[in-house]
């Protein structure tokens, strides 16, 4: 990946990114036999639709509130294993697969906000990190109330 | 006339001089007692309005009253003493009695006032200038109340482990009605009990010694007492206004004292089945779990046919097929089973919907279908090596041992969880003859596992890991499971405000040595006995069945109930799912008349 050269760029990435995963999920949603894991698809596609759309307002206003609030980390997605993601999956394993998602998304902008030497993009990608880490939680949340309810 | 007649009158002025006997200012001067019977007081946030001081009041001088702001919750009837004191004798036998220590006395004795109502206050709830007085007559040492349970024999600890021999004996009749007589019969339990049973009136016929009347008590709300009375999570014990200072009434196992007293072969001719009416209507009932029992039985008390069709060989659900049977001998459900067959109750065991039967016909051919699938299929514990020879899960395992299985599991098992489905593993495990070892992510005290069972599994030798996360299996040459890696949790701040949570500690990891694990971290339903049209139509909300308070789904004509329905996944809520939507199926039927 080539480096990000300024702002726009990044916010530009970000923004495709949640697109991905808007993607991701309507697709999962249309090829699964399951009701309930339709509708579930469907939420989590619209929760990607929200933060896209937040990213998009930073890219209009330009601005950007810096994140400095520590959310966190319940650290269930990383002891759990892989899964494939597939139509057939159960609420568990979608579960599963959200929040390592999440994950991967957290480190890539932690890794950039490592990697940046500008203060203006260590704290925009600190900021992306930590909004990643906040949709981790969420389904880490959930999956420690309803998967391990009795553990 | 006498001469003293004529002098009297100008005597009698003396007196004007003479210091009066009577006191102006009697508290100040001459306060009560500081354990005098007084004005009452009552501790409305600590009183849960059961009601044992009206019961207990000679005069009638006490009415439990709505109050406001006093809504009845589960524990609380909502209401709260009313005294009249043209009635109180200020015997204070109703402070003495007081389940809650709430009531009391003040020292206060004086009170005037030109309006007779005033004198009929509601303590606590009325302002009164006594409110804050420390002093008067508060519940004494000695007790009025019977506060100790009479202990139920059990097997002991060191022997029950090597057998599954049932470990609670029952009560004899000496102790059941010892026992039935410290209920106060407040009610406050029936609420609370999810399929609301009248309580106090099966306590009663103990009492009475009419257990005929008892059998018929238990079954207006419940068709399983005999299951119920051994395994029950006794939700209406944790409200037992007796175990506010004492041990609660051992509301369970009396339940199970009257199902043992009469003989299976009369329950027919006691509770009315002799002969039932007909509608002419049939309704179709997809698992025989309590919750499909217990709508069969009353379904088929209102008149409707019914069929149950079964997956497996035998009905029973988690009560044959995951209950231990040291805590539920299995003939106790062949009785009951039996009672309805002989209603009439047809039931297709080896039958999957979906697979054997179409739902879609189901449908089509009864006119109602009531679902209570259970939740058979066991979450994932998503770790590394979770594959391996000698990872099994919970459910799995105890339905093998209750079909008589005895598989070998090796020097140790380490059960995974902390609910009822953990500890029955658990302590199965140690009747097999292995170590065992429970690994738990929170404290001991986040357990929902019912404590009896925690405490049994601790006296049968079962040791607890808490605040540790597994995190890989690990096995050797073979793929046999060898060891578990787990790591030390702290605990953190819930984010949304409840209890903490879990978080694993980087660099804890320890290394178990182990030759079976046990899976048992929750369940959830298996939808594939749907077609695709009902599944449609059908909302699931976080694995369960959406139903309305009919226990009706999005399905019209489809009720379902149990553990894929409500949240407390117990035995007596499924039978209360059953119940209502029996009652909810003949106000749909009924109205299509």
């Amino acid at each position: 990946m080539k480096p990000f050269e300024n702002i726009e760029e990044i916010i530009k990435f970000a923004i495709d990114s949640e697109q991905e995963a808007y993607d991701f999920y309507t697709s999962l949603a249309h090829k699964t036999s399951s009701i309930q894991m339709k509708d579930i698809f469907l939420g989590y596609a619209l929760e990607e639709a929200g933060h896209k759309k937040k990213l998009e307002s930073i890219q209009q206003s330009r601005q950007f509130v810096a994140q400095s609030e520590k959310i966190q980390n319940l650290k269930i997605a990383d002891y759990i294993v892989e899964i494939e993601p597939g139509p057939d999956m159960t609420y568990q394993e979608a579960l599963i697969v959200a929040m390592k998602k999440e994950k991967a998304a957290f480190k890539l902008y932690s890794d950039l906000a490592d990697l940046s030497t500008d203060n203006l993009l260590k704290s925009l990608f600190h900021t992306l990190a930590q909004e990643e880490a906040k949709h981790k939680l969420r389904f880490e949340l959930e999956y420690d109330d309803i998967i391990l309810k009795d553990n | 006339m006498k001469i003293k007649d004529i002098i009297t009158p100008f005597s009698a002025w003396s007196n004007i001089v003479v210091k009066p006997v009577t006191i102006k200012d009697p508290l100040n001067e001459r306060p009560g007692a500081e354990r005098y019977r007084g004005f009452h007081k009552n501790d409305i946030e600590a009183c849960i309005g059961c009601g044992t001081c009206e019961v207990i009041c000679e005069n009638a001088a006490i009415d439990l009253v709505p109050v406001e702001g006093k809504d009845a919750s589960s524990g609380d009837s909502g209401l709260r003493p009313m005294v009249d004191y043209g009635r109180c004798c200020w015997c204070a036998l109703c402070v003495d009695v007081c389940t809650t220590k709430s009531l009391t006395m003040s020292n206060e004795y004086t009170w005037v006032s030109t309006e007779g109502d005033d004198f009929r206050y509601t303590p606590g709830v009325d302002d009164k200038a006594w409110n804050n007085n420390e002093l008067g007559w508060k519940k004494p040492d000695y007790e009025l109340l019977p506060l100790s349970r009479e202990v139920m024999d059990e097997e002991h600890a060191s022997e029950r482990v090597g057998s599954f021999i049932e470990i609670v004996k029952g009560y004899s009749l000496k102790q059941a009605e010892k026992e039935a007589d410290r209920c106060v019969s407040c009610g406050i339990c029936i609420a609370t009990c999810p399929a609301h049973m009248d309580i106090p009136g099966y306590i009663r016929a103990i009492r009475e010694k009419d257990y005929e009347q008892g059998l018929r008590i238990l079954y207006e709300t419940n068709p399983l007492p005999e299951i119920c009375g051994r395994v029950c999570t006794h939700r209406c014990e944790e409200v037992c206004s007796i175990g506010y200072q004492g041990d609660a009434v051992a509301i369970r196992w009396l339940k199970r004292f009257i199902a043992d007293q009469v003989p299976f072969d009369q329950y027919k001719r006691i509770l009315g089945l002799d002969s039932l009416k007909e509608s002419g209507k049939n309704v179709a009932i997809i698992g025989a779990g309590p919750a499909g029992i217990s709508a069969a039985y009353y379904l088929r008390t209102l008149g409707y046919g019914v069929h149950i069709f079964e997956a497996k060989e035998k009905p029973g659900g988690m009560t044959m097929y995951g209950i231990p049977k040291y805590r539920l001998p299995i003939e106790q459900l062949d009785a009951e089973i039996g009672l309805l067959e002989e209603m009439g109750v047809t039931i297709s065991y080896n039958t999957k919907v979906g697979k054997d039967v179409m739902f879609n016909d189901l449908r089509q051919k009864f006119d109602a279908l009531f679902v209570g699938i259970g939740f058979e299929v066991p979450y994932q514990m998503a770790i590394t090596g979770e594959e391996f020879k000698g990872s099994i899960q919970a459910i799995d395992f105890l339905r093998r041992v209750n079909q008589g299985e005895r598989p070998d599991l090796g020097h140790r098992v380490v059960v995974i969880g902390g609910g009822n489905v953990a500890m029955d593993a658990a302590r199965v495990s140690r009747r097999l003859g292995t170590e065992v070892v429970v690994l738990y992510r929170r404290r001991i005290e986040d357990m929902p596992a019912d404590p009896e069972e925690i405490e049994g599994a601790e006296h049968e030798g079962v040791k607890f890991f808490t605040q540790t996360i597994p995190v890989q299996i690990n096995a050797d040459e073979r793929g046999n499971v060898k060891s578990i890696t787990y790591l030390k949790a702290e605990m953190v701040d819930d984010p949304k405000g409840g209890r903490p949570r879990p978080v694993a500690i980087e660099g804890s990891q320890t290394i178990l040595e182990v030759s079976t694990i046990i899976g048992a971290i929750g369940q959830e339903a298996d939808y594939g006995f749907l077609d695709s049209e009902s599944a449609k139509m059908l909302t699931v909300e976080r694995g369960r069945m959406k139903v309305d308070k009919s226990n009706q789904t999005d399905i019209p004509g489809v009720f379902a109930g149990g553990d894929a329905v409500n949240k407390t996944a117990d035995a007596i809520s499924a039978i209360a799912d059953g119940y209502r939507a029996a009652k909810g199926i003949d106000k749909m039927l009924g109205s299509n008349d």
